[in-house]
Protein backbone atom coordinates (compact mmCIF):
# COMPACT_ATOMS: atom_id res chain seq x y z
CA UNK A 1 0.00 0.00 0.00
CA UNK A 2 1.49 3.36 -1.01
CA UNK A 3 1.62 6.29 1.38
CA UNK A 4 -0.94 8.18 -0.63
CA UNK A 5 -3.28 5.20 -0.58
CA UNK A 6 -2.98 4.99 3.19
CA UNK A 7 -3.68 8.71 3.47
CA UNK A 8 -6.60 8.35 1.09
CA UNK A 9 -8.18 5.59 3.15
CA UNK A 10 -7.96 7.76 6.24
CA UNK A 11 -9.29 10.76 4.30
CA UNK A 12 -12.16 8.74 2.91
CA UNK A 13 -12.99 7.58 6.42
CA UNK A 14 -13.00 11.17 7.59
CA UNK A 15 -15.19 12.15 4.65
CA UNK A 16 -17.71 9.39 5.33
CA UNK A 17 -17.80 10.44 8.94
CA UNK A 18 -18.09 14.07 7.83
CA UNK A 19 -20.86 13.32 5.37
CA UNK A 20 -22.89 11.58 8.06
CA UNK A 21 -22.31 14.46 10.39
CA UNK A 22 -23.13 16.97 7.66
CA UNK A 23 -26.43 15.36 6.79
CA UNK A 24 -27.53 15.24 10.41
CA UNK A 25 -26.33 18.74 11.20
CA UNK A 26 -27.85 20.24 8.07
CA UNK A 27 -31.18 18.57 8.72
CA UNK A 28 -31.22 19.95 12.25
CA UNK A 29 -30.12 23.38 11.05
CA UNK A 30 -32.68 23.48 8.25
CA UNK A 31 -35.38 22.73 10.76
CA UNK A 32 -34.08 25.61 12.88
CA UNK A 33 -33.60 27.84 9.86
CA UNK A 34 -29.90 28.28 10.56
CA UNK A 35 -26.80 27.91 8.46
CA UNK A 36 -24.19 25.39 9.46
CA UNK A 37 -20.47 25.00 9.16
CA UNK A 38 -19.80 21.93 7.11
CA UNK A 39 -17.42 20.80 4.45
CA UNK A 40 -15.30 17.97 3.26
CA UNK A 41 -13.50 16.43 6.10
CA UNK A 42 -15.89 17.80 8.71
CA UNK A 43 -16.35 15.32 11.45
CA UNK A 44 -18.14 14.90 14.70
CA UNK A 45 -15.77 14.44 17.50
CA UNK A 46 -13.08 16.13 15.48
CA UNK A 47 -10.01 16.87 17.44
CA UNK A 48 -11.00 14.34 20.06
CA UNK A 49 -10.15 11.34 17.95
CA UNK A 50 -8.20 8.40 19.22
CA UNK A 51 -4.40 8.31 19.11
CA UNK A 52 -4.48 5.82 16.23
CA UNK A 53 -6.52 8.19 14.03
CA UNK A 54 -4.45 9.06 10.95
CA UNK A 55 -6.56 11.71 9.27
CA UNK A 56 -6.70 15.34 10.23
CA UNK A 57 -10.29 16.36 10.77
CA UNK A 58 -11.82 19.75 11.37
CA UNK A 59 -13.21 20.97 14.63
CA UNK A 60 -16.88 21.89 14.65
CA UNK A 61 -16.90 24.74 17.15
CA UNK A 62 -17.00 28.05 15.31
CA UNK A 63 -15.78 29.96 18.37
CA UNK A 64 -12.80 27.60 18.82
CA UNK A 65 -11.88 27.95 15.18
CA UNK A 66 -12.07 31.75 15.20
CA UNK A 67 -9.97 31.97 18.38
CA UNK A 68 -7.48 29.46 16.96
CA UNK A 69 -7.24 31.45 13.71
CA UNK A 70 -6.65 34.68 15.66
CA UNK A 71 -3.88 33.00 17.69
CA UNK A 72 -2.34 31.53 14.52
CA UNK A 73 -2.19 34.94 12.83
CA UNK A 74 -0.85 36.51 16.03
CA UNK A 75 1.85 33.83 16.38
CA UNK A 76 2.96 34.25 12.78
CA UNK A 77 3.97 37.84 13.60
CA UNK A 78 5.73 36.68 16.77
CA UNK A 79 7.66 34.00 14.81
CA UNK A 80 8.56 36.55 12.13
CA UNK A 81 9.78 38.96 14.81
CA UNK A 82 12.24 36.35 16.10
CA UNK A 83 13.33 35.48 12.57
CA UNK A 84 14.03 39.13 11.88
CA UNK A 85 15.71 40.38 15.09
CA UNK A 86 16.30 43.82 13.55
CA UNK A 87 12.65 44.71 14.12
CA UNK A 88 12.93 43.63 17.76
CA UNK A 89 16.14 45.60 18.18
CA UNK A 90 14.41 48.68 16.70
CA UNK A 91 11.54 48.20 19.15
CA UNK A 92 14.05 48.20 21.99
CA UNK A 93 16.10 51.12 20.68
CA UNK A 94 13.16 53.42 19.94
CA UNK A 95 12.48 54.17 23.64
CA UNK A 96 16.08 55.36 24.02
CA UNK A 97 15.41 58.01 21.40
CA UNK A 98 11.88 58.85 22.47
CA UNK A 99 12.22 58.81 26.21
CA UNK A 100 15.95 59.01 26.82
CA UNK A 101 16.61 61.90 24.48
CA UNK A 102 13.36 63.88 24.11
CA UNK A 103 12.00 63.04 27.56
CA UNK A 104 15.34 63.40 29.30
CA UNK A 105 15.86 66.85 27.81
CA UNK A 106 12.38 68.01 28.84
CA UNK A 107 12.87 66.58 32.31
CA UNK A 108 16.10 68.51 32.84
CA UNK A 109 15.07 71.82 31.29
CA UNK A 110 11.29 72.33 31.40
CA UNK A 111 9.75 70.21 34.13
CA UNK A 112 10.09 72.53 37.10
CA UNK A 113 7.04 73.79 39.04
CA UNK A 114 4.53 71.37 37.58
CA UNK A 115 3.23 70.21 40.92
CA UNK A 116 3.91 66.56 40.17
CA UNK A 117 6.89 64.34 39.39
CA UNK A 118 7.54 64.78 35.66
CA UNK A 119 9.55 61.55 35.40
CA UNK A 120 6.62 59.33 36.41
CA UNK A 121 4.23 61.42 34.31
CA UNK A 122 6.46 60.99 31.26
CA UNK A 123 7.16 57.29 31.83
CA UNK A 124 3.44 56.45 31.79
CA UNK A 125 2.90 58.64 28.73
CA UNK A 126 5.78 57.00 26.89
CA UNK A 127 4.64 53.49 27.80
CA UNK A 128 1.21 54.13 26.32
CA UNK A 129 2.72 55.96 23.37
CA UNK A 130 4.97 52.98 22.61
CA UNK A 131 2.10 50.50 22.81
CA UNK A 132 -0.11 52.66 20.59
CA UNK A 133 2.54 53.72 18.09
CA UNK A 134 4.37 50.41 17.60
CA UNK A 135 1.11 48.49 17.19
CA UNK A 136 -0.17 51.03 14.65
CA UNK A 137 3.06 51.00 12.62
CA UNK A 138 3.22 47.19 12.84
CA UNK A 139 -0.11 47.01 11.03
CA UNK A 140 1.58 48.22 7.85
CA UNK A 141 2.97 44.69 7.41
CA UNK A 142 -0.52 43.78 6.23
CA UNK A 143 0.09 45.96 3.17
CA UNK A 144 3.36 44.10 2.63
CA UNK A 145 1.44 40.82 2.90
CA UNK A 146 -0.91 42.16 0.24
CA UNK A 147 2.05 42.89 -2.04
CA UNK A 148 3.47 39.39 -1.64
CA UNK A 149 -0.03 37.88 -2.08
CA UNK A 150 0.08 36.24 1.35
CA UNK A 151 -3.19 37.94 2.30
CA UNK A 152 -4.82 35.77 -0.40
CA UNK A 153 -4.10 32.78 1.83
CA UNK A 154 -5.93 34.48 4.69
CA UNK A 155 -8.75 35.84 2.53
CA UNK A 156 -9.71 32.39 1.17
CA UNK A 157 -9.66 30.74 4.58
CA UNK A 158 -13.02 30.04 6.25
CA UNK A 159 -12.51 32.47 9.12
CA UNK A 160 -14.12 35.78 9.97
CA UNK A 161 -12.42 38.88 8.59
CA UNK A 162 -12.52 40.24 12.16
CA UNK A 163 -10.40 37.29 13.32
CA UNK A 164 -7.83 38.15 10.65
CA UNK A 165 -7.69 41.83 11.61
CA UNK A 166 -7.71 41.24 15.39
CA UNK A 167 -5.02 38.53 14.98
CA UNK A 168 -2.92 40.97 13.01
CA UNK A 169 -3.37 43.73 15.61
CA UNK A 170 -2.41 41.38 18.44
CA UNK A 171 0.57 40.16 16.41
CA UNK A 172 1.71 43.74 15.89
CA UNK A 173 1.33 44.39 19.61
CA UNK A 174 4.14 41.89 20.31
CA UNK A 175 6.63 44.49 19.05
CA UNK A 176 4.80 47.04 21.19
CA UNK A 177 5.31 44.95 24.32
CA UNK A 178 9.04 44.74 23.48
CA UNK A 179 9.10 48.53 23.14
CA UNK A 180 7.36 48.81 26.49
CA UNK A 181 10.12 46.68 27.97
CA UNK A 182 12.70 49.02 26.42
CA UNK A 183 10.88 52.01 27.92
CA UNK A 184 10.98 50.40 31.35
CA UNK A 185 14.73 49.80 31.04
CA UNK A 186 15.33 53.41 29.94
CA UNK A 187 13.11 54.57 32.82
CA UNK A 188 15.15 52.55 35.29
CA UNK A 189 18.38 54.03 33.93
CA UNK A 190 16.86 57.51 34.35
CA UNK A 191 15.85 56.65 37.92
CA UNK A 192 12.09 56.55 37.21
CA UNK A 193 10.31 53.60 38.79
CA UNK A 194 6.75 52.42 39.30
CA UNK A 195 5.39 50.02 41.91
CA UNK A 196 4.53 46.41 41.05
CA UNK A 197 0.83 47.22 41.39
CA UNK A 198 1.15 50.09 38.94
CA UNK A 199 2.94 47.80 36.48
CA UNK A 200 0.20 45.22 36.82
CA UNK A 201 -2.44 47.85 35.99
CA UNK A 202 -0.53 49.02 32.92
CA UNK A 203 -0.06 45.45 31.70
CA UNK A 204 -3.75 44.77 32.24
CA UNK A 205 -4.72 47.79 30.14
CA UNK A 206 -2.11 47.23 27.42
CA UNK A 207 -4.25 44.94 25.18
CA UNK A 208 -6.94 47.64 24.95
CA UNK A 209 -4.38 50.30 24.10
CA UNK A 210 -2.83 48.08 21.41
CA UNK A 211 -6.26 47.25 20.04
CA UNK A 212 -7.22 50.92 19.77
CA UNK A 213 -3.90 51.84 18.07
CA UNK A 214 -4.14 48.92 15.64
CA UNK A 215 -7.81 49.58 14.87
CA UNK A 216 -7.08 53.23 14.11
CA UNK A 217 -4.27 52.24 11.73
CA UNK A 218 -6.53 49.64 10.10
CA UNK A 219 -8.71 52.37 8.60
CA UNK A 220 -5.72 53.50 6.56
CA UNK A 221 -4.37 50.00 5.89
CA UNK A 222 -7.75 49.00 4.49
CA UNK A 223 -7.50 51.48 1.63
CA UNK A 224 -3.76 51.86 0.98
CA UNK A 225 -2.02 49.48 -1.41
CA UNK A 226 1.59 50.69 -1.18
CA UNK A 227 3.72 49.75 1.84
CA UNK A 228 5.64 53.01 1.56
CA UNK A 229 2.47 55.11 1.55
CA UNK A 230 1.07 53.06 4.41
CA UNK A 231 4.18 53.69 6.54
CA UNK A 232 3.96 57.43 5.88
CA UNK A 233 0.22 57.58 6.50
CA UNK A 234 0.45 55.70 9.78
CA UNK A 235 3.32 57.91 10.95
CA UNK A 236 1.14 60.91 10.11
CA UNK A 237 -1.55 59.75 12.50
CA UNK A 238 0.71 58.54 15.31
CA UNK A 239 3.43 61.19 15.48
CA UNK A 240 1.15 64.18 16.23
CA UNK A 241 -0.47 62.14 18.98
CA UNK A 242 2.87 61.75 20.72
CA UNK A 243 3.12 65.52 21.17
CA UNK A 244 -0.54 66.54 21.36
CA UNK A 245 -2.09 63.83 23.52
CA UNK A 246 -0.08 64.49 26.66
CA UNK A 247 2.39 61.62 26.37
CA UNK A 248 5.39 63.74 27.30
CA UNK A 249 4.08 67.31 27.24
CA UNK A 250 1.25 68.14 29.69
CA UNK A 251 -1.90 69.31 27.90
CA UNK A 252 -4.02 70.34 30.90
CA UNK A 253 -3.46 74.02 30.06
CA UNK A 254 -3.99 73.66 26.27
CA UNK A 255 -6.40 76.15 24.72
CA UNK A 256 -7.75 77.12 21.31
CA UNK A 257 -7.13 74.75 18.42
CA UNK A 258 -4.66 72.62 20.40
CA UNK A 259 -7.35 72.04 23.05
CA UNK A 260 -9.79 70.66 20.51
CA UNK A 261 -7.14 68.66 18.66
CA UNK A 262 -5.91 67.01 21.86
CA UNK A 263 -9.49 66.03 22.75
CA UNK A 264 -10.02 64.52 19.31
CA UNK A 265 -7.01 62.19 19.53
CA UNK A 266 -7.70 58.61 20.70
CA UNK A 267 -4.33 58.29 22.45
CA UNK A 268 -5.25 61.21 24.77
CA UNK A 269 -7.90 58.99 26.36
CA UNK A 270 -5.61 55.94 26.49
CA UNK A 271 -2.92 57.91 28.32
CA UNK A 272 -5.42 59.60 30.61
CA UNK A 273 -7.04 56.28 31.53
CA UNK A 274 -3.71 54.74 32.51
CA UNK A 275 -2.73 57.84 34.48
CA UNK A 276 -6.13 57.85 36.20
CA UNK A 277 -5.65 54.32 37.54
CA UNK A 278 -1.95 54.76 38.35
CA UNK A 279 -2.46 58.10 40.14
CA UNK A 280 -5.75 57.10 41.83
CA UNK A 281 -5.81 58.21 45.48
CA UNK A 282 -2.68 60.36 45.18
CA UNK A 283 -2.49 64.16 45.71
CA UNK A 284 -1.21 64.56 42.12
CA UNK A 285 -4.39 63.07 40.59
CA UNK A 286 -6.18 66.40 40.00
CA UNK A 287 -3.15 67.97 38.33
CA UNK A 288 -2.41 65.04 36.07
CA UNK A 289 -5.73 63.41 35.08
CA UNK A 290 -8.06 65.20 32.67
CA UNK A 291 -11.17 63.01 32.50
CA UNK A 292 -13.20 60.62 34.59
CA UNK A 293 -11.85 57.11 33.82
CA UNK A 294 -15.36 56.01 32.77
CA UNK A 295 -15.36 58.71 30.08
CA UNK A 296 -11.96 57.54 28.82
CA UNK A 297 -13.10 53.91 28.72
CA UNK A 298 -16.25 54.85 26.80
CA UNK A 299 -14.37 57.00 24.29
CA UNK A 300 -11.65 54.35 23.75
CA UNK A 301 -14.24 51.59 23.36
CA UNK A 302 -16.32 53.65 20.92
CA UNK A 303 -13.33 54.68 18.78
CA UNK A 304 -11.91 51.13 18.78
CA UNK A 305 -15.19 49.49 17.80
CA UNK A 306 -15.91 52.03 15.05
CA UNK A 307 -12.35 51.83 13.66
CA UNK A 308 -12.33 48.04 13.85
CA UNK A 309 -15.63 47.68 12.01
CA UNK A 310 -14.73 50.28 9.40
CA UNK A 311 -11.15 49.03 8.98
CA UNK A 312 -12.23 45.40 8.63
CA UNK A 313 -14.94 46.38 6.16
CA UNK A 314 -12.42 48.29 4.05
CA UNK A 315 -9.90 45.42 4.23
CA UNK A 316 -12.50 42.84 3.16
CA UNK A 317 -13.85 45.11 0.45
CA UNK A 318 -10.51 46.22 -0.99
CA UNK A 319 -9.65 42.83 -2.46
CA UNK A 320 -13.14 41.78 -3.41
CA UNK A 321 -14.72 44.84 -5.01
CA UNK A 322 -12.55 45.70 -7.93
CA UNK B 1 -23.83 12.62 -10.29
CA UNK B 2 -24.42 16.09 -8.85
CA UNK B 3 -22.86 19.34 -9.91
CA UNK B 4 -20.38 20.53 -7.29
CA UNK B 5 -19.77 23.76 -9.23
CA UNK B 6 -22.76 25.52 -10.76
CA UNK B 7 -22.21 28.73 -12.71
CA UNK B 8 -25.17 30.50 -14.26
CA UNK B 9 -25.09 33.71 -16.33
CA UNK B 10 -21.94 34.94 -14.58
CA UNK B 11 -20.99 38.51 -15.44
CA UNK B 12 -18.03 40.46 -14.12
CA UNK B 13 -17.23 44.02 -15.07
CA UNK B 14 -14.30 45.63 -13.27
CA UNK B 15 -14.70 49.22 -12.14
CA UNK B 16 -13.39 51.80 -14.61
CA UNK B 17 -13.70 49.41 -17.57
CA UNK B 18 -16.02 49.87 -20.51
CA UNK B 19 -17.08 46.25 -21.01
CA UNK B 20 -17.31 43.11 -18.88
CA UNK B 21 -14.37 40.70 -18.62
CA UNK B 22 -16.77 37.79 -18.18
CA UNK B 23 -19.96 38.04 -20.24
CA UNK B 24 -22.71 35.83 -18.88
CA UNK B 25 -21.01 32.42 -18.82
CA UNK B 26 -22.71 29.23 -17.59
CA UNK B 27 -21.31 25.76 -16.90
CA UNK B 28 -21.51 22.90 -14.38
CA UNK B 29 -18.76 20.69 -12.97
CA UNK B 30 -19.73 17.29 -11.61
CA UNK B 31 -18.44 15.84 -8.35
CA UNK B 32 -15.03 14.17 -8.85
CA UNK B 33 -14.63 15.62 -12.33
CA UNK B 34 -11.31 16.84 -13.70
CA UNK B 35 -12.29 20.10 -15.42
CA UNK B 36 -9.90 22.18 -17.52
CA UNK B 37 -10.79 25.83 -18.04
CA UNK B 38 -8.67 27.04 -20.93
CA UNK B 39 -8.29 30.31 -22.74
CA UNK B 40 -5.76 32.86 -23.93
CA UNK B 41 -4.38 35.65 -21.74
CA UNK B 42 -7.12 38.08 -20.73
CA UNK B 43 -9.92 35.67 -21.62
CA UNK B 44 -11.44 35.77 -18.12
CA UNK B 45 -10.01 32.58 -16.55
CA UNK B 46 -8.50 34.11 -13.41
CA UNK B 47 -11.48 36.45 -13.02
CA UNK B 48 -13.81 33.43 -13.07
CA UNK B 49 -11.66 31.42 -10.65
CA UNK B 50 -11.44 34.43 -8.30
CA UNK B 51 -15.23 34.69 -8.21
CA UNK B 52 -15.62 30.95 -7.67
CA UNK B 53 -13.21 31.07 -4.74
CA UNK B 54 -14.93 34.13 -3.17
CA UNK B 55 -11.98 36.48 -3.53
CA UNK B 56 -13.74 38.65 -6.11
CA UNK B 57 -17.32 39.93 -6.18
CA UNK B 58 -19.38 39.22 -9.30
CA UNK B 59 -21.39 41.85 -11.13
CA UNK B 60 -24.35 39.51 -11.71
CA UNK B 61 -25.23 35.86 -12.05
CA UNK B 62 -25.38 32.86 -9.75
CA UNK B 63 -22.52 30.67 -8.58
CA UNK B 64 -22.82 27.73 -6.19
CA UNK B 65 -19.92 25.63 -4.90
CA UNK B 66 -20.76 22.39 -3.07
CA UNK B 67 -24.32 23.69 -2.88
CA UNK B 68 -23.39 27.00 -1.28
CA UNK B 69 -23.90 30.42 -2.82
CA UNK B 70 -20.57 32.29 -3.22
CA UNK B 71 -22.18 35.67 -2.54
CA UNK B 72 -24.23 34.87 0.54
CA UNK B 73 -22.47 31.79 1.96
CA UNK B 74 -18.84 32.68 1.28
CA UNK B 75 -17.48 31.11 4.46
CA UNK B 76 -19.16 27.77 3.72
CA UNK B 77 -17.79 27.90 0.18
CA UNK B 78 -14.29 28.51 1.57
CA UNK B 79 -14.69 25.46 3.80
CA UNK B 80 -15.05 23.32 0.70
CA UNK B 81 -12.36 24.61 -1.59
CA UNK B 82 -8.59 24.47 -1.85
CA UNK B 83 -6.74 26.91 -4.08
CA UNK B 84 -3.36 27.20 -5.73
CA UNK B 85 -3.13 30.75 -6.95
CA UNK B 86 -1.50 31.91 -10.15
CA UNK B 87 0.91 34.00 -8.05
CA UNK B 88 2.64 32.22 -5.14
CA UNK B 89 1.00 33.06 -1.82
CA UNK B 90 3.54 31.58 0.59
CA UNK B 91 5.23 33.51 3.37
CA UNK B 92 8.84 33.51 2.24
CA UNK B 93 10.17 34.15 5.74
CA UNK B 94 8.51 31.07 7.21
CA UNK B 95 9.63 27.50 6.62
CA UNK B 96 7.66 25.13 4.41
CA UNK B 97 6.23 23.39 7.47
CA UNK B 98 5.31 26.68 9.13
CA UNK B 99 3.36 27.67 6.01
CA UNK B 100 1.45 24.38 6.11
CA UNK B 101 0.88 24.73 9.86
CA UNK B 102 -0.52 28.23 9.35
CA UNK B 103 -2.92 26.88 6.73
CA UNK B 104 -3.99 23.83 8.76
CA UNK B 105 -4.71 26.00 11.80
CA UNK B 106 -6.69 28.57 9.79
CA UNK B 107 -8.86 25.73 8.47
CA UNK B 108 -9.46 24.42 12.00
CA UNK B 109 -7.60 21.16 11.44
CA UNK B 110 -5.71 21.52 14.72
CA UNK B 111 -4.93 24.00 17.45
CA UNK B 112 -1.89 26.21 16.98
CA UNK B 113 1.30 25.12 18.76
CA UNK B 114 4.58 27.05 18.49
CA UNK B 115 6.70 24.16 17.17
CA UNK B 116 6.22 21.20 14.83
CA UNK B 117 7.10 18.76 17.62
CA UNK B 118 4.28 20.13 19.77
CA UNK B 119 1.70 19.75 17.00
CA UNK B 120 -0.73 16.79 17.19
CA UNK B 121 0.59 13.45 15.91
CA UNK B 122 -2.09 13.33 13.17
CA UNK B 123 -0.85 16.64 11.81
CA UNK B 124 2.81 15.63 11.92
CA UNK B 125 2.07 12.37 10.15
CA UNK B 126 -0.01 14.03 7.46
CA UNK B 127 2.65 16.65 6.77
CA UNK B 128 5.46 14.08 6.65
CA UNK B 129 3.42 11.82 4.33
CA UNK B 130 2.59 14.66 1.94
CA UNK B 131 6.18 15.94 2.01
CA UNK B 132 7.45 12.48 1.15
CA UNK B 133 5.03 12.11 -1.74
CA UNK B 134 6.14 15.36 -3.39
CA UNK B 135 9.77 14.89 -2.37
CA UNK B 136 10.19 17.93 -0.14
CA UNK B 137 10.81 16.09 3.16
CA UNK B 138 14.41 17.32 3.26
CA UNK B 139 13.31 20.92 2.72
CA UNK B 140 10.37 20.93 5.09
CA UNK B 141 12.13 22.99 7.71
CA UNK B 142 13.95 25.34 5.37
CA UNK B 143 12.73 28.89 4.68
CA UNK B 144 10.60 29.18 1.55
CA UNK B 145 13.00 31.65 -0.03
CA UNK B 146 15.63 28.90 -0.14
CA UNK B 147 13.38 26.51 -2.07
CA UNK B 148 13.29 26.27 -5.86
CA UNK B 149 10.24 27.48 -7.81
CA UNK B 150 9.21 23.87 -8.43
CA UNK B 151 9.37 22.98 -4.76
CA UNK B 152 7.40 26.08 -3.82
CA UNK B 153 4.69 25.13 -6.30
CA UNK B 154 4.54 21.58 -4.95
CA UNK B 155 4.33 22.96 -1.44
CA UNK B 156 1.42 25.19 -2.43
CA UNK B 157 -0.45 22.20 -3.81
CA UNK B 158 0.30 20.14 -0.70
CA UNK B 159 -0.95 23.05 1.39
CA UNK B 160 -4.17 23.36 -0.60
CA UNK B 161 -4.88 19.65 -0.07
CA UNK B 162 -4.15 19.49 3.68
CA UNK B 163 -7.76 20.24 4.61
CA UNK B 164 -9.11 17.66 2.09
CA UNK B 165 -11.21 20.11 0.05
CA UNK B 166 -14.14 18.95 -2.04
CA UNK B 167 -12.99 21.14 -4.94
CA UNK B 168 -9.40 22.02 -5.77
CA UNK B 169 -8.81 25.11 -7.90
CA UNK B 170 -5.47 25.18 -9.70
CA UNK B 171 -4.77 28.47 -11.45
CA UNK B 172 -1.85 27.79 -13.79
CA UNK B 173 -0.12 25.54 -11.23
CA UNK B 174 2.81 24.61 -13.46
CA UNK B 175 3.60 28.11 -14.69
CA UNK B 176 7.37 28.63 -14.72
CA UNK B 177 8.21 25.03 -13.87
CA UNK B 178 10.66 22.87 -15.81
CA UNK B 179 9.47 19.70 -17.56
CA UNK B 180 10.66 17.34 -14.81
CA UNK B 181 8.94 19.35 -12.05
CA UNK B 182 5.76 19.56 -14.15
CA UNK B 183 5.71 15.81 -14.66
CA UNK B 184 6.34 15.12 -10.97
CA UNK B 185 3.61 17.54 -9.97
CA UNK B 186 1.05 15.95 -12.29
CA UNK B 187 1.89 12.45 -11.13
CA UNK B 188 1.23 13.55 -7.57
CA UNK B 189 -1.92 15.47 -8.46
CA UNK B 190 -3.42 12.62 -10.49
CA UNK B 191 -2.69 10.14 -7.72
CA UNK B 192 -4.12 12.45 -5.05
CA UNK B 193 -7.19 13.21 -7.17
CA UNK B 194 -7.94 9.54 -7.76
CA UNK B 195 -7.31 8.59 -4.14
CA UNK B 196 -9.30 11.41 -2.54
CA UNK B 197 -11.98 11.86 -5.21
CA UNK B 198 -11.34 15.59 -5.32
CA UNK B 199 -12.97 17.66 -8.04
CA UNK B 200 -10.22 19.57 -9.84
CA UNK B 201 -10.77 22.87 -11.65
CA UNK B 202 -7.66 23.64 -13.68
CA UNK B 203 -6.55 26.60 -15.72
CA UNK B 204 -3.35 26.27 -17.73
CA UNK B 205 -1.56 27.51 -20.81
CA UNK B 206 0.07 24.10 -21.33
CA UNK B 207 -2.69 22.51 -23.41
CA UNK B 208 -1.10 19.05 -23.22
CA UNK B 209 -1.83 19.08 -19.48
CA UNK B 210 -5.54 18.99 -20.35
CA UNK B 211 -5.26 15.87 -22.55
CA UNK B 212 -6.48 13.57 -19.78
CA UNK B 213 -9.18 15.70 -18.19
CA UNK B 214 -12.87 14.82 -18.26
CA UNK B 215 -14.06 18.14 -19.67
CA UNK B 216 -12.35 20.94 -21.53
CA UNK B 217 -14.08 24.30 -21.33
CA UNK B 218 -12.68 27.11 -23.48
CA UNK B 219 -13.32 30.72 -22.64
CA UNK B 220 -12.46 33.43 -25.14
CA UNK B 221 -13.08 37.15 -24.76
CA UNK B 222 -15.32 36.51 -21.77
CA UNK B 223 -17.64 33.96 -23.38
CA UNK B 224 -17.61 30.15 -23.44
CA UNK B 225 -16.35 29.04 -26.85
CA UNK B 226 -16.61 25.29 -26.27
CA UNK B 227 -17.26 22.78 -23.50
CA UNK B 228 -16.80 19.10 -24.20
CA UNK B 229 -14.46 16.14 -23.67
CA UNK B 230 -10.90 16.32 -25.09
CA UNK B 231 -11.69 13.48 -27.51
CA UNK B 232 -14.83 15.15 -28.83
CA UNK B 233 -12.90 18.36 -29.18
CA UNK B 234 -10.19 16.71 -31.23
CA UNK B 235 -12.81 15.10 -33.46
CA UNK B 236 -14.31 18.50 -34.18
CA UNK B 237 -11.08 19.69 -35.83
CA UNK B 238 -11.27 20.31 -39.57
CA UNK B 239 -10.12 17.44 -41.75
CA UNK B 240 -7.11 19.41 -43.04
CA UNK B 241 -5.12 18.33 -39.96
CA UNK B 242 -4.06 14.69 -39.57
CA UNK B 243 -4.18 13.22 -36.06
CA UNK B 244 -4.99 16.55 -34.43
CA UNK B 245 -3.82 17.21 -30.89
CA UNK B 246 -5.86 19.01 -28.24
CA UNK B 247 -3.75 22.07 -28.91
CA UNK B 248 -4.77 21.98 -32.59
CA UNK B 249 -8.39 21.78 -31.53
CA UNK B 250 -7.90 24.58 -29.00
CA UNK B 251 -6.27 26.96 -31.49
CA UNK B 252 -8.91 26.23 -34.13
CA UNK B 253 -11.66 26.82 -31.59
CA UNK B 254 -10.23 30.20 -30.65
CA UNK B 255 -9.81 31.21 -34.29
CA UNK B 256 -13.36 30.12 -35.09
CA UNK B 257 -14.85 32.02 -32.14
CA UNK B 258 -13.52 35.49 -32.68
CA UNK B 259 -9.75 35.14 -32.64
CA UNK B 260 -7.43 35.70 -29.71
CA UNK B 261 -8.09 38.15 -26.94
CA UNK B 262 -5.90 41.24 -26.86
Amino acid sequence: MTTIEATAIATAAARVQGATSRTTTEATAKAAGASVSTGAGTSTGAGTGTKTEQALVRRQSRVWREVNATITILMRDVVLSFKSPSSLIMSLVMPIMMMGMIGGNLMQNMAGGLGFDFGTFMLIGMLVNMLFMVTATGMTSLVEDERTDFTQEMRVSPVSRYSIVVGKILGSSFGAIVSMLGTVIVGLIMGITLSLGQWAIILLLSPFICLSGGALAMILIGVIKSARTANLAVMLIVMPQMFLSGAIIPIAQSSGVLFYVSRALPMTYCIDLVRAVVYAGTPEYAGVVLFNPAVSILVIAAITVVCLILGTFLFARSGKNR
Amino acid sequence: MTAVIQVKDLVKQYSKTKEPSVKGISFDVEEGEFFAFLGPNGAGKTTTISILTTTLAMTSGEVRIAGYDVSTQARLVRENVGITFQQPSLDENLTAEENIRFHACLYGMCGYRPTFKLMPASYRKRVMDLAEIVGIQDSLFRPIKKLSGGMQRKLEIVRSLVHTPAVLFLDEPTQGLDAVSRRGLWEYLNEARKAQGTTVFLTTHYIDEAEHVDTVCIINQGVIAASTSPEAMKKSVSTRIENPTLEDAYVECLTRTGGLAA
